[in-house]
C-alpha cells in the first residue's frame, strides 16, 4: 500500500470528475440557453408612432422571428431594479425617465441572431440592439476549453497514478521475492501466485476512487450552493441532477478499477514473468 | 523416468553449456552428476525442471515432454519434482513446521492434509523436536533437512538435488546423504550434482561425467575419478 500512489489516483479521478459534472451542467444549461436566445430592440425616446409601427410591422414579417412583445417604460424599469438590486447606488441614480422602452424579440434559430439584429440596427427609431447570444457563446467556448484542460491534466496524473502503482507492486513484488521463487519451486499456479499481487494494485486504484467520490460529492454540493446563493442570473440553467453525480460516480469508480489493475498488471508482466 | 535425447542448451551469451547429451534415468534409481565447476551440472537440472529450454533435443521427466509443454502446464509438473540446493532457499520469516507447510498451502491442498503431513515428514528428516524453530535457529545440516522434508512433502517420483552437501562439513553432509538414501529407498528417483569425491566413491552408484557440457562418462556403480 502506498499513500502518494491512492493520493494521486484520488487528485487525478477528482479533476476528471469536477471536469465531466461542468461538462454535464454546461451542456444542460446551454440547452436551455439556447432556447432563450432574446433580441431586444431598444427604442429612442423620441420615436414617432409610424416609426413604430414599421418596426413592428417587420418584424411580424420576417419568418425568423418567432414571436416578440413590446415591454413598456415601466415594466423595463422595474425589471431595471431588480436585476441590479444589488446595486442601489446605481438604481436610485437613474430616473425611470431614462430607462429606454424595448421589444423582446424570440428567434426560431438562435443561430440567425447576428443577421436579425444587423436588419434592425440603424432603422429609424431605433436606438440598440443588443443580444445575449454571444454572451452565451463566450461561456461555451470557455467551458470547452476548462474542460479540455482539467481533462488532460487528470489524464496526466492518471498515468503517473498507474506509473506509481506500477512501482509499489514492483517493490511488493521485489520484497516477496524470496516466497516467490519457493513457489515456483514447489509447483504454485502462476494465477496463483500473481493474483494477490493484481489485487493490491486494483484496491489502491478503488481507494483512490472512493476518496475520489466524496470529493466530486462536495464539489456537487458546492456548486449547487454557489448557484443558488449569489443568484447568477445567467447560471440557472445549470443544474446538476443526482442522475449526473451517479454517472459521474460510475466513471470515476471504473477508472480508478482500470488504472489500479494496469499499474499491478505490467508489474506482474515485467518483473513476475516465469 | 527422466530421459535426455540429444539436448543441447546454450545461454544468450557464450559457448553451448550442454552440447549433444543422451541419458536415460529409471524409476527408483540413485544417480550422481558430476564435472568440473562450469561443466554443466546446474544447467541439466534446470532444464529437467522445466527452468530452461532447451535448443535442440528431446527432454521426458515423469512421463512428460518438457520441449512441448506449454508454459500453463508447468507448475502442475513440478509437482511430480521435488528440487533441493545448495544454499536451501528456506523463508527466513518462517518456521521450520511453516516453511514445510507453505509449500503445500501454496499448491492448495487442504489444511487438515497439511496438519497431518507436515509433523509426519519433519518426523521423517528427524526434526520433529525443532518444528518451531527459525532457520536462523538451525545448523546448516538440519536447514538443509527442512529443505529436503519440503521437496519431499508432496511425495514426488523424482528428488533433484544440485550440491546438497556443499556447505556442510563432512559429517554432517553424511547425515543428509542418509536421508536421502532413504528417500530413494522409498521408490523416488535421486538425481545429485555434486563435487564431493568422498560421497560419490563411498556411495558406489550410478555416476554421469559431464565435461566441459558433454557427456563424458554413465557408469554403473561408478566413483568420482576414472581408472580407479
Ligand atoms: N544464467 C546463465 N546465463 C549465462 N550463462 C550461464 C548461466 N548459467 C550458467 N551459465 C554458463 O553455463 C555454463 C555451465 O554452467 P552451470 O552452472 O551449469 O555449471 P555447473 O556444472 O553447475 O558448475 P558448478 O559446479 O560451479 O555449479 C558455464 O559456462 C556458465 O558460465
Ligand atoms: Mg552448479
Amino acid at each position: 500500500m502506498s499513500l502518494a500512489a491512492i493520493f494521486t489516483v484520488a487528485i487525478s479521478l477528482s479533476l476528471v470528475g469536477s471536469a465531466l459534472l461542468i461538462k454535464q451542467g454546461v451542456s444542460t444549461a446551454t440547452a436551455e440557453w439556447k432556447g432563450n436566445v432574446q433580441l431586444l430592440v431598444f427604442l429612442q425616446p423620441k420615436i414617432s408612432p409610424t416609426e413604430f409601427t414599421a418596426v413592428k410591422d417587420q418584424l411580424r414579417q420576417l419568418p425568423a422571428v418567432k414571436s416578440f412583445s413590446y415591454v413598456p417604460r415601466a415594466q423595463a424599469y422595474a425589471d431595471f431594479r431588480r436585476l441590479l438590486a444589488n446595486q442601489p447606488d446605481l438604481v436610485n441614480a437613474v430616473p425611470e425617465s431614462a430607462v429606454p422602452t424595448f421589444l423582446r424579440v424570440s428567434l426560431v434559430n438562435p443561430a440567425e441572431t447576428r443577421a436579425v439584429a444587423a436588419i434592425f440596427q440603424g432603422q429609424p427609431g431605433v436606438d440598440t440592439v443588443n443580444d445575449n447570444f454571444s454572451a452565451i457563446n463566450t461561456i461555451t467556448t470557455v467551458s470547452n476549453v476548462a474542460q479540455t484542460v482539467i481533462l488532460a491534466i487528470a489524464v496526466i496524473l492518471l498515468v503517473s497514478a498507474a506509473v506509481l502503482i506500477l512501482n509499489v507492486i514492483r517493490v511488493a513484488i521485489f520484497s516477496r521475492r524470496r516466497e516467490v521463487a519457493v513457489m515456483r519451486l514447489v509447483g504454485a499456479t502462476n494465477s496463483f501466485i500473481q493474483i494477490p499481487f493484481m489485487l493490491e494494485g486494483l484496491v489502491q486504484g478503488l481507494i483512490g476512487a472512493l476518496v475520489a467520490t466524496g470529493v466530486v460529492i462536495l464539489v456537487k454540493s458546492f456548486i449547487g450552493y454557489a448557484i443558488s446563493h449569489f443568484k447568477m442570473h445567467l447560471l440557472q440553467g445549470f443544474v446538476l441532477t443526482s442522475h449526473n453525480l451517479i454517472d459521474t460516480i460510475a466513471v470515476i469508480v471504473v477508472a480508478g478499477v482500470v488504472v489500479g489493475t494496469l499499474g499491478s498488471t505490467i508489474a506482474v508482466r515485467r518483473f513476475l514473468s516465469a | 523416468m527422466i530421459k535426455f535425447e540429444n539436448v543441447s542448451k546454450s545461454y544468450s551469451k557464450g559457448s553451448p553449456a550442454v552440447k549433444d547429451v543422451s541419458f536415460e534415468i529409471d524409476r527408483g534409481e540413485f544417480v550422481f552428476l558430476i564435472g568440473a565447476s562450469g561443466s554443466g551440472k546446474t544447467t541439466l537440472i534446470r532444464l529437467m525442471v522445466r527452468e530452461e529450454k532447451p535448443d535442440e533435443g528431446t527432454i521426458w521427466v515423469a512421463g512428460k515432454n518438457l520441449v512441448t509443454m506449454p508454459s500453463w502446464k508447468v507448475p502442475h509438473f513440478r509437482r511430480n519434482v521435488g528440487v533441493i540446493f545448495q544454499d536451501f532457499r528456506l523463508l527466513p520469516n518462517k518456521t521450520v513446521a511453516q516453511n514445510v507447510a507453505f509449500a503445500l498451502q501454496v499448491i492448495g491442498k487442504p489444511n487438515r492434509f497439511i496438519a497431518t503431513q507436515v509433523p509426519q515428514i519433519l518426523r521423517l528428516v528427524g526434526l520433529e523436536d525443532k518444528m518451531d524453530r527459525f532457520p536462523h535457529q538451525l545448523s546448516g545440516g538440519e536447514q538443509q533437512r527442512v529443505a529436503i522434508a519440503r521437496a519431499f512433502v508432496n511425495r514426488p517420483l523424482i528428488l533433484l538435488a544440485d550440491e546438497p552437501t556443499g556447505n556442510l562439513d563432512p559429517e554432517t553432509s553424511w547425515g543428509v546423504m542418509n536421508l536421502l538414501e532413504r528417500i530413494n529407498r522409498t521408490g523416488t528417483a535421486v538425481v545429485m550434482a555434486t563435487h564431493d569425491v568422498g560421497i560419490v566413491d563411498s556411495m558406489r552408484r550410478r555416476v554421469i561425467e559431464i565435461d566441459d557440457g558433454r557427456l563424458s562418462r554413465d557408469q554403473v556403480r561408478g566413483v568420482y575419478g576414472l581408472g580407479v
